[in-house]
């Protein structure tokens, strides 16, 4: 149940990126972008959401993807979709829970509840959005509602890799809950017929990131 | 108009759906110890004893039967009861210790309200941060946390707002509190009596603290009575950094009058005021440290003022590795009793604790406990013919056993 949500939404954004990449496949030139992002003392930086928007291609086909609850905690931590995108709050915990956003991007409320009651929430316009849940306040998870044709989440080694990016002049954004760059981390870049590598690293280090393992029955 | 009954169907699809998110919720967990203790004759057995097991009480022991009760009313309403038994000599053989309804609706625009009605702590302790009120770092509270348990409960209206920083994108989240309660008057009664102690003993909401007080002059040690029908009040305020360090202030006074009494309870009111701040720091790599302190005062007006000053701080470090903790505590506490020289009802001590924790699983948790309480009592030599000055220690071994449930 724990990995099924992040799976499906993966998946998703896979078939996303798929039908651009056939769409995209028409333009004579088009490169390959490996973004890796570092952090201030060289580690990678990993599950970090990166865009790549350019005025000229609208945004990526929306998505329909999970947000599930699973022991007291949103799975995934961080969900990246295109703008207009459905996503469904199941709770597979056995106790309730009252999901909330109260972000600019999209305020909502799922009143108490267990199991899988409500119809998904839709995401019209770009932004953050965070989630907190109303019964437990260390529940925490960002869904990331994006414009952009290309976009992602670093892997293990700060990676993230897009073929078949028709050349141009980009705009690069990395954006991560810990993150604590000021300005936010945004790059013009130019993408070309090849492969292209750009590494970033961080400025600043990052936030404290939430405490893992402590018992749900403590109080927050 | 077909699709707003589409609409309509499919919102009432939710809320059957949704139904069972209303079920009530419920926890049963039996706490059984193991005690060796060289304790002086327990406070609860009407002794000068700092511990709740006093060497006339080693052996197997009930720790603490607890069953809880948490019930959603509706979307923003629940009722949550709290009821315990010790096996001491109480009046109940179970008996509430919190039984209170809340309202806490959906934050709007980063802030969120919380009322609380009915009987429930003071958002004072740090290290109670476990349900039903326990620490999970030592079995044994610090002295500050063993008083608050024993004589202060706020029984009327507590309201809280928060500011959702960290909901924000700040590092920060901030509250605010404040209460208005009754019947919490003879709080003070047992600081005057007896001191501090070293007890996880939460008086309960229509019990008494220990066994009952044969000599007719003194109180029947019952807390939560209302003698002078003038509400008491708190205030209260807590910064929190991420979920890394907490830091909350809390100022008390029941207002109680000095010169009424109860003699359905041979007490009378306790004005009792006390401020106590209280740290907590939590780090990435399973480290915590909890500083409190504590420092109030109580007076009562028999045809004489009488007033004691109490104070207490203590510092706790633990360290967790998985279902694995350690924890070494230390507390210091004073009772100075100002204007009768010739009742000698002062006090000061120290206490040292170290714990060993062990969460297997959901259902059972083991601690092993080592105590050690100094104290400077000058009643213990006109009460009982004792010395003034003991050393109390005691192990516990602690085998909780914890079921829930929803129905």
């Amino acid at each position: 149940m724990n990995s099924r949500g992040y799976r499906k939404s993966r998946w998703f954004n896979a078939t996303g990126f798929l039908c651009l990449t056939l769409l995209s496949g028409v333009h004579a030139q088009a490169g390959t972008l490996v973004v890796t992002v570092k952090q201030r003392d060289q580690k990678p930086l990993v599950g970090a959401v990166v865009t790549l928007e350019t005025p000229s291609m609208p945004p990526a086909a929306p998505i329909s993807a999970l947000m599930d609850q699973v022991s007291l905690t949103f799975v995934p931590d961080v969900l990246v979709v295109p703008v207009h995108s459905k996503v469904q709050f199941p709770n597979s915990d056995a106790i309730s829970h009252q999901v909330y956003s109260f972000s600019p991007a999209r305020k909502f409320q799922l009143p108490l509840y267990r199991g899988k009651p409500y119809p998904p929430v839709v995401f019209d316009q770009p932004g953050v959005v965070t989630l907190g849940c109303n019964i437990h306040d260390n529940m925490l998870a960002y869904i990331v509602i994006t414009s952009a044709p290309f976009f992602g989440r670093t892997g293990t080694e700060g990676d993230w890799t897009v073929a078949h990016v028709p050349a141009g002049q980009y705009s690069l954004r990395v954006w991560h809950p810990l993150l604590n760059e000021r300005p936010e981390l945004l790059r013009t870049i130019q993408v070309g017929p090849d492969r292209e590598t750009i590494e970033l690293r961080l400025d600043r280090d990052l936030r404290p990131a939430p405490l893992k393992g402590r018992p749900h029955s403590w109080e927050y | 108009m077909g699709i707003l009954n589409r609409t309509r169907w499919l919102w009432l699809g939710a809320w059957i759906a949704a139904a069972p998110a209303w079920a009530t919720d419920w926890e049963l967990a039996l706490d059984l110890r193991a005690v060796s203790s060289d304790g002086r004759e327990s406070f609860l057995d009407n002794g000068q004893g700092k511990l709740r097991y006093d060497e006339d009480h080693e052996g197997i022991q009930l720790g603490r039967f607890r069953a809880s009760l948490d019930q959603p009313l509706g979307e923003v309403f629940s009722a949550h009861v709290e009821a315990s038994t010790w096996d001491d000599d109480d009046k109940n053989p179970i008996d509430l210790t919190e039984a209170f309804l809340e309202y806490r609706p959906y934050p709007r625009a980063g802030f969120r309200s919380r009322v609380r009605l009915g009987a429930f702590y003071p958002p004072l302790s740090l290290e109670n941060r476990a349900l039903g009120w326990e620490t999970p770092y030592t079995i044994t509270p610090s002295a500050i946390s063993s008083w608050i348990g024993e004589e202060i409960r706020t029984i009327g209206l507590e309201g809280q707002v928060d500011w959702l920083g960290t909901r924000l994108g700040h590092d920060f989240d901030l509250q605010l509190t404040a209460a208005v309660f009754g019947w919490n008057d003879p709080a003070g009664t047992m600081i005057a009596a007896h001191g501090f102690a070293f007890h996880d003993r939460q008086t309960t909401l229509f019990g008494r603290v220990g066994a009952p007080q044969p000599d007719l002059t003194k109180p029947k040690k019952e807390l939560f009575h209302e003698i002078d029908n003038r509400a008491g009040y708190y205030v209260g305020a807590q910064a929190r950094y991420l979920d890394r360090a907490v830091l909350n202030v809390l100022h008390y006074d029941n207002r109680a009058d000095p010169t009424a009494r109860a003699p359905e309870i041979r007490d009378l009111a306790w004005e009792t005021k006390f401020d106590a701040v209280a740290l907590r720091v939590e780090t990435g790599n399973g480290w915590t440290a909890i500083l409190q302190a504590l420092t109030g005062e109580t007076y009562i007006n028999p045809g004489v003022w009488l007033e004691w000053e109490f104070e207490s701080q203590s510092a706790l470090v633990a360290k967790r590795v998985g279902a694995h903790m350690l924890a070494v505590r230390y507390d210091e506490f004073e009772v100075l009793f100002r204007d009768n020289p010739l009742l000698p009802n002062s006090e000061d001590g120290n206490a040292w604790a170290a714990a060993y924790s062990y969460d297997a699983g959901e259902h059972w948790r083991f601690a092993l406990e080592w105590l050690r309480v100094e104290s400077n009592v000058p009643t213990r030599v006109v009460e009982l013919g004792e010395p003034a000055f003991a050393a109390e220690s005691k192990v516990e071994l602690s085998a909780r056993y914890t079921l829930s449930g929803s129905f």
